[in-house]
C-alpha cells in the first residue's frame, strides 16, 4: 500500500511541477501584453558560432528598439544536440503562444517550423546553410510559410580566390569534414565544382566523429600543400589538434570564420556570426512590429564576407601576405589566442 | 494542454522503441546497442521511400522489416561469429551509421512537402475539425496499442515462451531440443523491428530525417523500461508492456519538466537526477519486499 502512495505522490509531484511550469510562462505572457513581445530562442547545441548568432540576434532586435527586459521577454532553450529535445522545446514554445520563435541551426529550424506551421507563429532562423535543401524555402527562394531567416552559406569562391593570392604555388588543397553534417557535404560539392577554376586539386577527408580527427589530420597534412576549413561543427571543435599537426609540417590552414583565425588559422574569407545574427535580428524586428509577414521576406545570405588574417601565423609559416589583400582585411590579428 | 499532448506523443513514440528494448534487455538479458542505429534506420528508410512517393502507411511495414534485418545481423554476428553481445551491437550500430547515410542520401532529409501518416488528403477528409489537434496523438496511440497488443499476444505463443525461457533459463531451452541461438536472433529481430518502427513514426511526426537522431536512443529506451517496470512492478493488473509504455511517457515528462524550468546547460543533470530519484524510490520498494519475504 505504501508503495502505491509513493508512486501516487511522485505522479502528483510531477504534475505539479509541470503545471507550475505552464503557469509561470502564462503569467509573463499576460504581464507583457501591449507593445511588447515574447520570443522563444531554440539553439541546437552549445557552440561558439551559434552563441554568437544568438548574441547578434538580440543586438539586431535592440537596434530596432526591441530590448530584452524592456519590451521583450526571451525564453532561451538549448536542445543539447538531441532531436527529441528540439521537438519538445518547439512544442513548448507553441503551447506558450510566444510571438515568434528564433531557431539557430538547421535541425532546430525544421523542428520549430514543424511545430509552429499550423499555429501561425512566425519562425526566424539563422545559421541554416541551405534553406532550400532544408525545405524552409521553395526552389524559387521564397519562404514555404511563415518562416524566413539567414543562411550561413560559405563564400567558397572568395575563399579560393584568397588562398590562390596568398599561396601562388599551392596545388593540393585539403578539406576535412564530417560525413554526417549536411552543411559540410553541400559545401564540399561546391568546392569540387570550383577548385579547378583556381588551379587546385581537392583532397577530401571524411570523418565520422571527433575520435577520427587526429588520424585523419596526420593523413591529410602529409598529402596536401594547404588546408581549408568549412563550418563543420566536429572539425572546428577539434581545430587545435589539426593546427598542431599542420604546424609540424608547415602546412597553412585557412579558416572559415573570425574565431578560427583568432586561434591560429592563417586567414579566412569568412562569416562573422555576430553580424549574421544582427542581420537576422533586424528581419525579426520587421516581423514582430508587423511591418512585414515572415512569408513576405526572402531568406538572406550575408552580404559581403569579411577577410580576416593572422599575421603571427603568417610569420611563423614564412608567408608574406600580399599588400592588396592585407589592406582589405576587416581585422588582422598579431597574436594567436589560445582557446 | 498542448504541452501534455506533446509529452504523450513523444512518450508513446519512444514507448514503441522501449517495447523493443524491453525484449532485449529484460526478456533476453542482451544489452543491445544496435538500437542507436536501427532507430534512425527506420527514419532513413521512411525518408527515402516517402520522397519517392511511396504511401506513408506502407513505410511503417517496410521500416519494421528493415529493423528486423538489422536485428538479425546483430544476432548472426553474436551467435555465428561468437562475438560478445555488447560488441555485436556496437558493430551493427557503427555499420548502420553509414548504411543510414546511403539510404537517405544525405544527413538531413526534410519531409515538409510530403504526405505522412499524420498529414494526408484522406485524413483531411475524414477527420472532423474538433479532433484535428489530437489526430497525431490518436494515430500514435493506435500504433502504440497495436504494437503492445501484438507483442502481448506473441509472448503467449509457444515461440514467445521460448523467448522468455532463453533469458531466464537457457538450459530449459536446450532440454526442449531447441536452438537457443535462433531464439535470440528472433528476439533481436522483433526488438529492432519495433525500434525501427518508432524511428519511422518519429521521422513522420517531426517531418525530417536527421542522421544524429539515434544518438542516445538506447539510453532513453532503457530508462523508460526501468522506470516503467520498477514503478509498476506490484500492479499485477498492468501488463509489463503497458508499464513500459507508461514508463516512457514518464521519462519524457521528466525531460519536459527539466527543459521547461531549468537553465539549458543544467538539462542533462536534471534529467539524470529525476531518473535517479525514480530509481531510488523503486529500489526502496524492493528492499521492503525482501524484508517481508
Amino acid at each position: 500500500m505504501k508503495k502505491r502512495v509513493v508512486a501516487g505522490l511522485l505522479t502528483v509531484a510531477m504534475a505539479v511541477a509541470m503545471m507550475s511550469g505552464c503557469g509561470k510562462s502564462q503569467d509573463t505572457a499576460s504581464e507583457t501584453a501591449e507593445e511588447s513581445y515574447t520570443l522563444g530562442i531554440i539553439q541546437f547545441a552549445e557552440h561558439g558560432s551559434l552563441d554568437n548568432c544568438r548574441e547578434g540576434f538580440l543586438n539586431g532586435l535592440e537596434s530596432e528598439g526591441i530590448v530584452e527586459g524592456e519590451n521583450l521577454t526571451v525564453e532561451y532553450k538549448n536542445a543539447t544536440a538531441d532531436m527529441g529535445n528540439a521537438k519538445q522545446i518547439s512544442d513548448g514554445f507553441v503551447s506558450d503562444k510566444v510571438d515568434m520563435i528564433c531557431a539557430i541551426a538547421t535541425p532546430t529550424a525544421q523542428s520549430a517550423y514543424n511545430a509552429a506551421m499550423n499555429e501561425g507563429i512566425p519562425v526566424i532562423y539563422t545559421a541554416v546553410t541551405d534553406p532550400i535543401a532544408a525545405e524552409l524555402a521553395g526552389k524559387d527562394g521564397k519562404p514555404v510559410g511563415e518562416v524566413t531567416g539567414t543562411s550561413d552559406k560559405l563564400p567558397v569562391e572568395e575563399q579560393l580566390k584568397m588562398i590562390r593570392a596568398m599561396l601562388p604555388d599551392a596545388k593540393k588543397l585539403g578539406i576535412m569534414y564530417t560525413t554526417s553534417e549536411a552543411n559540410s557535404v553541400s559545401a564540399i560539392k561546391e568546392y569540387e565544382e570550383l577548385v579547378e577554376k583556381y588551379g587546385f586539386e581537392l583532397v577530401e577527408k571524411g570523418i565520422t566523429s571527433t575520435a577520427d580527427v587526429a588520424l585523419a589530420a596526420d593523413d591529410l597534412v602529409s598529402q596536401v600543400d594547404c588546408i581549408t576549413n568549412l563550418t563543420d561543427n566536429t572539425v572546428v571543435a577539434s581545430l587545435p589538434t589539426i593546427l598542431e599537426k599542420a604546424n609540424e609540417k608547415n602546412v597553412p590552414v585557412f579558416g572559415s570564420e573570425i574565431e578560427q583565425v583568432k586561434i591560429g588559422c592563417l586567414a579566412a574569407e569568412g562569416i562573422d556570426y555576430l553580424a549574421l545574427g544582427e542581420q537576422t535580428g533586424k528581419m525579426a524586428a520587421q516581423v514582430l512590429k508587423g511591418a512585414k509577414k515572415a512569408s513576405e521576406i526572402d531568406f538572406e545570405t550575408i552580404t559581403t564576407p569579411g577577410f580576416y588574417v593572422n599575421l603571427k601565423v603568417a610569420e611563423n609559416l614564412g608567408i608574406t601576405v600580399p599588400d592588396e589583400l592585407a589592406e582589405t582585411a576587416v581585422e588582422s590579428f598579431s597574436e594567436i589566442t589560445a582557446e | 494542454m498542448s504541452f501534455i499532448i506533446s509529452i504523450l506523443e513523444q512518450g508513446l513514440i519512444y514507448g514503441i522503441l522501449a517495447l523493443g528494448i524491453y525484449i532485449t534487455y529484460k526478456i533476453l538479458d542482451f544489452p543491445d546497442l544496435t538500437v542507436d542505429g536501427s532507430f534512425p534506420l527506420g527514419a532513413a528508410i521512411t525518408a527515402a521511400l516517402i520522397t519517392r512517393g511511396i504511401n506513408p502507411y506502407l513505410t511503417l511495414l517496410l521500416a519494421f522489416l528493415s529493423g528486423v534485418l538489422a536485428g538479425i545481423c546483430t544476432g548472426l554476428i553474436h551467435i555465428k561469429c561468437k562475438v560478445r553481445d555488447l560488441l555485436s551491437g556496437i558493430i551493427m550500430m557503427t555499420a548502420l551509421w553509414t548504411i543510414n547515410l546511403y539510404i537517405a542520401g544525405t544527413s538531413n532529409v526534410p519531409l515538409f512537402s510530403q504526405k505522412t501518416i499524420f498529414h494526408n488528403d484522406l485524413l483531411d477528409q475524414i477527420v472532423p475539425e474538433v479532433l484535428s489537434p489530437y489526430i497525431t496523438l490518436i494515430i500514435i496511440l493506435i500504433l502504440a496499442m497495436i504494437c503492445k497488443v501484438l507483442l502481448d499476444l506473441y509472448l503467449q505463443t509457444k515461440s514467445g515462451y521460448l523467448l522468455r525461457a532463453v533469458g531466464d533459463n537457457d538450459t530449459l531451452v536446450v532440454s526442449l531440443a531447441k536452438d537457443q541461438g535462433n531464439v535470440k536472433i528472433l528476439g533481436l529481430a522483433i526488438a529492432n523491428g519495433l525500434v525501427s518502427l518508432a524511428g519511422c513514426i518519429f521521422a513522420q511526426e517531426e517531418r525530417v530525417f536527421e542522421i544524429s537522431m539515434g544518438t542516445g536512443a538506447m539510453v532513453i529506451g532503457l530508462a523508460s523500461v526501468i522506470i516503467g517496470t520498477s514503478i509498476f512492478k506490484k500492479f499485477s493488473v498492468l501488463k509489463t508492456t503497458s508499464a513500459v509504455l507508461i514508463g516512457s511517457v514518464i521519462y519524457k515528462a521528466c525531460v519536459a519538466i527539466a527543459l521547461r524550468n531549468f537553465e539549458p546547460q543544467a538539462m542533462k543533470l536534471i534529467t539524470a537526477v529525476l531518473f535517479l530519484i525514480i530509481l531510488i524510490i523503486s529500489m526502496e520498494r524492493k528492499t521492503k519486499v525482501n524484508k517481508n519475504a
